[in-house]
C-alpha cells in the first residue's frame, strides 16, 4: 500500500513539474511579447536585425541539411508508397499517401527536429553563456530588456525559420525525391503532379501554418527558457542545453501528435462516426 | 516604440524594512532600514560574503528584495515594472566585478550600445563620445576586438567605462580596481573624481578591499555586518599615498 501510496505521489510530483514548466514557458512568451510592445526605447531596426540574424542561422545556413533530408525523405516515401500501392492496386492514391505522410506529418517533424539540433542548442548555450557572463544582467542594468531583447527577436526569427524550412523541405522532397528515384519507377510526372493536386486541401494549408508556426515557438521559447535558467555558473550551461533538447523534442512532437488527433477526431465526426 | 526615456533625478535613497535572502542561504539583509548619504562616494568595506556585491545589485534594481522598501525620492522602486523603473535605470550606471560585456559584440560596440538603445544623443554625438573614452584610457587600437581577444585589464577598463556612457546621476562600481593595472587604476580613480567634480555624477558606491585605490577618494565607509548596513563615523584614515 506505501508502495502503491508512494508511486502515486511521485507521479502527481511529475505531473506538478511538468504543469508548472509548461506555466512558466507560457508565462515568457507572453512577457517577452509584452516587453517588445511595452519597450518604447527598441526601435524597430534592432529588432529586425536580431531577428534577420537569427533566420540566418536558423533558416539559411539548415537548407544543406534540410535538402539531403528532403531528397532522401522524398525518395523513400516514393518508392515505398510506389511499391506498396502498386501492389494494392492504388498507384493512383500516391498524391494522397505523399499529402498525408509527408506534407502533414513527417516535414513538420523533421524540419523541427534539424532545427532542435541546429539552431535550438546553439540558442540555448548562447543565452546560457550569456546568464553566466553577466550579459543578461548587463543589459538590465543598461536598462535594456532582455525579453525584448533577446528572447523575442530569436522567436520570432525561429518561428519564421521553421515555416520557411518546412515549406522547403516539402518543396524539395515532392520535387527533388521524385526525380532522384526516377530511375527506379516509371511513373510519369504528369501523372504524380495531378495525383498529388488533387490529394491537396485547404486543411493542408492549416495544419502546415499551425504545426510549424508552433514547433518554431515551442523550440525558441523553450530554449531562451533554458538558457535563462542558468544561475552563475558555466558549468550548468551543457546541461540547460541537454534539457532545452529534450523539452523541445517532448514539446513539439506532443503537439504535432495533438494537432493530428484532432484533424483525425475532426475527420470521424465528419464521416459521421461519432 | 522609438521614444527617448529620460533619466530621472536621485535626490535620496532609503532601505525601509528591507530583507534579502539568496535562496537556501540565510538573509543577506535583514529589516534594514538605512537612508544613504548623497552626493558623495561611499565605500562599501565589509568581510567577504556579507552581502556588499548583492547591495549595489539591489541598489541598481537588478534583484529584488524578498521584503521591504527601496525608495528612490521617496517612491518605492521594488514593485516597479522593467518599463516603470526604467527612467530610473538610465540615471544609474552598473558595473560588474567580472564579466558583463557583450561577447558577440565589440568593445565599441558594448559601449555605444547604450546610447543607440535608447538614442539619448546623436549617432555622431554617441560616437565621439565613446570615442574619447577610448583615447582618455589610450585602447583605440582595441575598439574592434571582441571582448574575448583582448587583454583582461581592457575588458575590466571597457566594463567600467560602459557604465558612464549614459551620463547616470549615480554609478555603482563592484571592484572596480581588480585587474585593472596600476597606471589605468589610478587614471580611472582621476577619472571618477573629475565626474563627481565637474560631471552629471552625483552618487558614487564602491565595493572594495582595495585600500590603495580607496584612498585616492574622500567619501563616507559603509560596513555590513550581520545583515545591517552601518555608517563609518570615524573619519578615514589614509594608508597609501597616490604617488
Amino acid at each position: 500500500m506505501n508502495y502503491l501510496l508512494s508511486q502515486i505521489d511521485g507521479m502527481g510530483r511529475f505531473v506538478t513539474k511538468q504543469l508548472e514548466y509548461t506555466f512558466h514557458v507560457l508565462m515568457m512568451v507572453y512577457l517577452s511579447f509584452r516587453a517588445t510592445i511595452l519597450d518604447q526605447a527598441q526601435g524597430l531596426r534592432t529588432i529586425v536585425s536580431v531577428i534577420s540574424a537569427q533566420i540566418y542561422f536558423t533558416g539559411f545556413q539548415a537548407l544543406p541539411l534540410i535538402t539531403t533530408l528532403a531528397l532522401t525523405t522524398g525518395g523513400i516515401l516514393i518508392l515505398q508508397g510506389m511499391g506498396n500501392l502498386t501492389l494494392l492496386g492504388g498507384t493512383g492514391m500516391i498524391g494522397n499517401f505523399l499529402v498525408v505522410v509527408l506534407v502533414r506529418e513527417v516535414a513538420p517533424l523533421l524540419t523541427a527536429l534539424v532545427v532542435i539540433a541546429r539552431s535550438g542548442t546553439a540558442v540555448a548555450s548562447e543565452v546560457g553563456n550569456m546568464r553566466a557572463n553577466r550579459e543578461i544582467d548587463a543589459l538590465e542594468s543598461m536598462g535594456i530588456n532582455p525579453l525584448s531583447f533577446i528572447v523575442f527577436p530569436r522567436v520570432l526569427g525561429g518561428v519564421i525559420s521553421v515555416m520557411c524550412l518546412a515549406f522547403y523541405f516539402i518543396v524539395i522532397s515532392l520535387i527533388g525525391g521524385f526525380l532522384i528515384t526516377r530511375f527506379l519507377h516509371s511513373m510519369p510526372l504528369n501523372f504524380y503532379t495531378e495525383s498529388l493536386l488533387n490529394a491537396f486541401a485547404k486543411e493542408d494549408v492549416l495544419i502546415f501554418i499551425l504545426k510549424n508556426s508552433f514547433s518554431g515557438m515551442i523550440i525558441f521559447v523553450v530554449c531562451c527558457y533554458q538558457g535563462l535558467s542558468v544561475k552563475k555558473s558555466p558549468h550548468e550551461v551543457p546541461q540547460a542545453t541537454t534539457q532545452a533538447v529534450v523539452n523541445s523534442i517532448i514539446f513539439v512532437t506532443m503537439f504535432n501528435l495533438a494537432v493530428t488527433a484532432l484533424v483525425y477526431i475532426g475527420k470521424l465526426k465528419e464521416i459521421g462516426v461519432i | 516604440m522609438g521614444q527617448i526615456i529620460h533619466q530621472v533625478q536621485i535626490e535620496s535613497l532609503k532601505f525601509e524594512g528591507l530583507t534579502f535572502q539568496h535562496e537556501g542561504h540565510d538573509a543577506t539583509f535583514n529589516h534594514v532600514d538605512f537612508e544613504f548619504p548623497t552626493n558623495q562616494i561611499l565605500w562599501l568595506n565589509s568581510t567577504e560574503g556579507a552581502g556588499k556585491s548583492t547591495l549595489l545589485q539591489i541598489l541598481a534594481g537588478l534583484v529584488v528584495p524578498k521584503s521591504g522598501k527601496y525608495l528612490i525620492n521617496d517612491v518605492n522602486v521594488t514593485e516597479m515594472s522593467f518599463e516603470e523603473f526604467l527612467p530610473f535605470r538610465l540615471a544609474i550606471g552598473f558595473s560588474f566585478d567580472y564579466g558583463g560585456l557583450i561577447s558577440n559584440r565589440t568593445l565599441f560596440d558594448n559601449l555605444m550600445l547604450p546610447l543607440v538603445y535608447h538614442k539619448l544623443l546623436s549617432p555622431e554625438d554617441s560616437k565621439e563620445q565613446v570615442m574619447s573614452l577610448f583615447e582618455r584610457f589610450d585602447f583605440v587600437k582595441f575598439k574592434d576586438e571582441r571582448p574575448a581577444h583582448v587583454p583582461g585589464r581592457l575588458r575590466k577598463l571597457a566594463c567600467l567605462l560602459r557604465a558612464f556612457v549614459l551620463q547616470p546621476q549615480m554609478v555603482l562600481l563592484d571592484d572596480p580596481s581588480v585587474g585593472l593595472g596600476q597606471e589605468t587604476m589610478y587614471e580611472f580613480a582621476d577619472f571618477l573624481n573629475e565626474k563627481m567634480k565637474f560631471g552629471n555624477l552625483k552618487h558614487l558606491v564602491i565595493s572594495s578591499y582595495d585600500e590603495k585605490f580607496m584612498n585616492l577618494f574622500d567619501g563616507t565607509v559603509l560596513h555590513i555586518e550581520e545583515g545591517q548596513i552601518y555608517k563609518n563615523t570615524e573619519p578615514q584614515e589614509k594608508k597609501v599615498a597616490h604617488l
